[in-house]
């Protein structure tokens, strides 16, 4: 314990000004670029020219903010709320556009290592949420695709934690409904 | 709710996220960062472009030395309800001569020709004076229009406020909406050419003449047809017995195509200022006015006749034209004896060639 202390002390000291200084735009880039990426696939249900229009405009709108965020963990919560935000502008624009343009094609879901049945399966469940709310569809995959906690899922919508149950219940029910035994 | 395979399957998404891809994302964001830099450029660029040109209008004042050469703005009188703190000057006719007067410190003009309007903020250390001539007029706080109608003469509009028209130890005063014309007849006196032994001239008085017709502005300022309108359209007899006013009212009906209407107001400045040594010039004016527009050249050989004094300016030309007339009127013997007369006085005359056909030499 005695050899313990300054060690602790010694990493505290290095640490404490690393965790103020202004994050570098290139390290944020890359560490979660992909992760975006994969997150706004995942609630978009495709792999297209979308899914970089929302890394691009997630991290434009990022950086003048660096200053703002003091260490790379902090900014994970920070990018997903502008992930959700952007995501969700990008479903409604795409709900318009199936509206006037009656534009219904489904794009091939980019689902790696699964059979041709399960592919099916994931095209008929992107199908389901085109028909529910945005806002409901991302805190679903949110909760259950990403595996975020309710309180994470809450921040990330930016409601409260009670709206973000219930919009997770409800895309929950109308999945089941429409899927059924799956 | 059972968290079974089939809701499992969306976490099998795994988009193609390559380097390449990534590096196109992040050169279009650099693209986009250079955008919006170069938009904040030119935003900050054209704010202080405009800002510079607002506080150059709005702190931009008018030089009083500058305001001789400007040129007309209008020869319509706007009216500004409140005046500024510097005094300003506008020129309303195209000839109008306005200089700053050196000694007047910016606050004084001296108006060589034509007319121009002052808007002033009376100050009584530094009074505002407009000179014409040896009339001053001097402001009380006002906006007025000035107008030099001759060395001696000028005429004043008061828009808002009052003014005093100075000349020597005279003076006159006149308020809003009120015009007037005044001259200083001492000083005119003064002005001509009296031999040395001449008595002294008496203290000059500024005198006020009454409100000048519009129909005679306008005849000044050469505009004879809209004069002749004003002339026409005027309720009270509008010309005073004056010979100026005669001679600008029978040029106003000539110059404006009604000829007739000239002979009146030629036969009054003979019939009542036959003295006046403009009184010739209107005998003249008669007679051409007979002889060549009105064809009554009998009466035009009278006019001509009279308009010959002795030794005048106009003796040669009158007599010509008498010999003329009297020759169109069909009396040629008369023509023929005046002739001779022409030939005797003016053996190299300008007009012996017509003297000699009208007269039958």
């Amino acid at each position: 314990m005695m050899a313990f202390r300054p060690k602790l002390e010694l990493v505290h000291s290095v640490v404490k000004p690393l965790a103020s200084a202004p994050l570098d735009f290139d390290s944020l880039f890359e560490r979660y670029a992909g992760h975006v990426a994969r997150v706004a696939a995942r609630m978009l249900g495709r792999d297209d020219a979308d899914v970089d229009d929302v890394v691009q405009e997630v991290f434009f709108t990022a950086l003048p903010r660096l200053g703002r965020i003091h260490s790379e963990e902090a900014a994970r919560p920070w990018l997903m709320t502008v992930t959700v935000r952007t995501v969700h502008r990008v479903l409604r624009r795409r709900k318009w556009r199936r509206l006037l343009l009656g534009d219904s094609s489904v794009a091939d879901v980019p689902a790696t290592g699964v059979t041709a049945e399960q592919r099916a399966l994931l095209a008929r469940i992107y199908r389901a949420l085109d028909e529910i709310d945005p806002k409901s569809r991302i805190a679903w995959i949110l909760r259950y695709v990403e595996g975020e906690r309710l309180e994470e899922v809450a921040d990330a919508c930016r409601c409260s934690l009670a709206t973000a149950k219930r919009r997770i219940a409800a895309a929950q029910k109308f999945l089941m409904e429409v899927l059924g035994d799956g | 709710m059972d968290e079974g395979p089939l809701f499992a399957l969306p976490g099998r998404i795994q988009p193609q996220w390559t380097e390449r891809r990534a590096a196109q994302v992040r050169a279009a964001i650099e693209r986009r960062v250079r955008r919006r830099r170069a938009a904040r450029w030119a935003m900050a660029t054209s704010s202080l472009i405009l800002a510079g040109y607002l506080g150059f209008v709005l702190l931009a004042r008018p030089n009083p030395a500058e305001l001789a050469i400007r040129k007309p703005a209008s020869a319509e009188i706007s009216r500004t309800p409140s005046t500024p703190a510097e005094p300003t000057a506008t020129p309303l006719t195209a000839d109008t001569e306005l200089v700053v007067d050196p000694q007047g410190a910016g606050r004084a003009f001296v108006l060589r020709r034509g007319s121009a309007r002052f808007v002033v903020t009376h100050d009584e250390r530094r009074p505002f004076r407009v000179r014409v001539g040896p009339l001053v007029v001097e402001d009380l706080g006002t906006i007025f229009s000035v107008a030099r109608l001759s060395e001696h003469e000028l005429n004043v509009a008061v828009e808002e406020g009052h003014v005093a028209v100075l000349c020597e130890d005279s003076r006159a005063e006149i308020g809003r909406g009120q015009q007037r014309t005044f001259t200083c007849p001492a000083a005119e006196e003064h002005a001509r050419d009296t031999p040395a032994s001449a008595p002294a001239p008496t203290t000059p008085k500024v005198v006020d003449r009454q409100a000048a017709p519009a129909w005679r502005m306008l005849a000044e300022r050469g505009r004879y047809r809209e004069a002749y309108d004003s002339l026409r359209g005027a309720s009270e007899p509008p010309v005073r017995d004056e010979t100026h006013e005669l001679l600008l009212a029978a040029d106003t009906a000539r110059l404006s195509g009604h000829s007739g209407e000239a002979v009146p107001y030629l036969r009054r400045v003979l019939v009542r200022h036959g003295n006046d040594p403009r009184a010739h010039l209107a005998a003249f004016t008669l007679g051409r006015v007979l002889l060549d527009e009105l064809a009554r050249p009998a009466e035009a050989a009278e006019a001509f006749e009279r308009a010959r004094a002795p030794r005048g300016p106009l003796a040669e030309d009158a007599l010509a034209r008498e010999i003329e007339a009297w020759a169109r009127a069909g009396d040629a013997q008369r023509a023929h004896g005046m002739a001779l007369e022409y030939q005797r006085s003016y053996p190299q005359g300008r007009r012996m060639r017509a003297v000699a056909k009208f007269g039958g030499l």
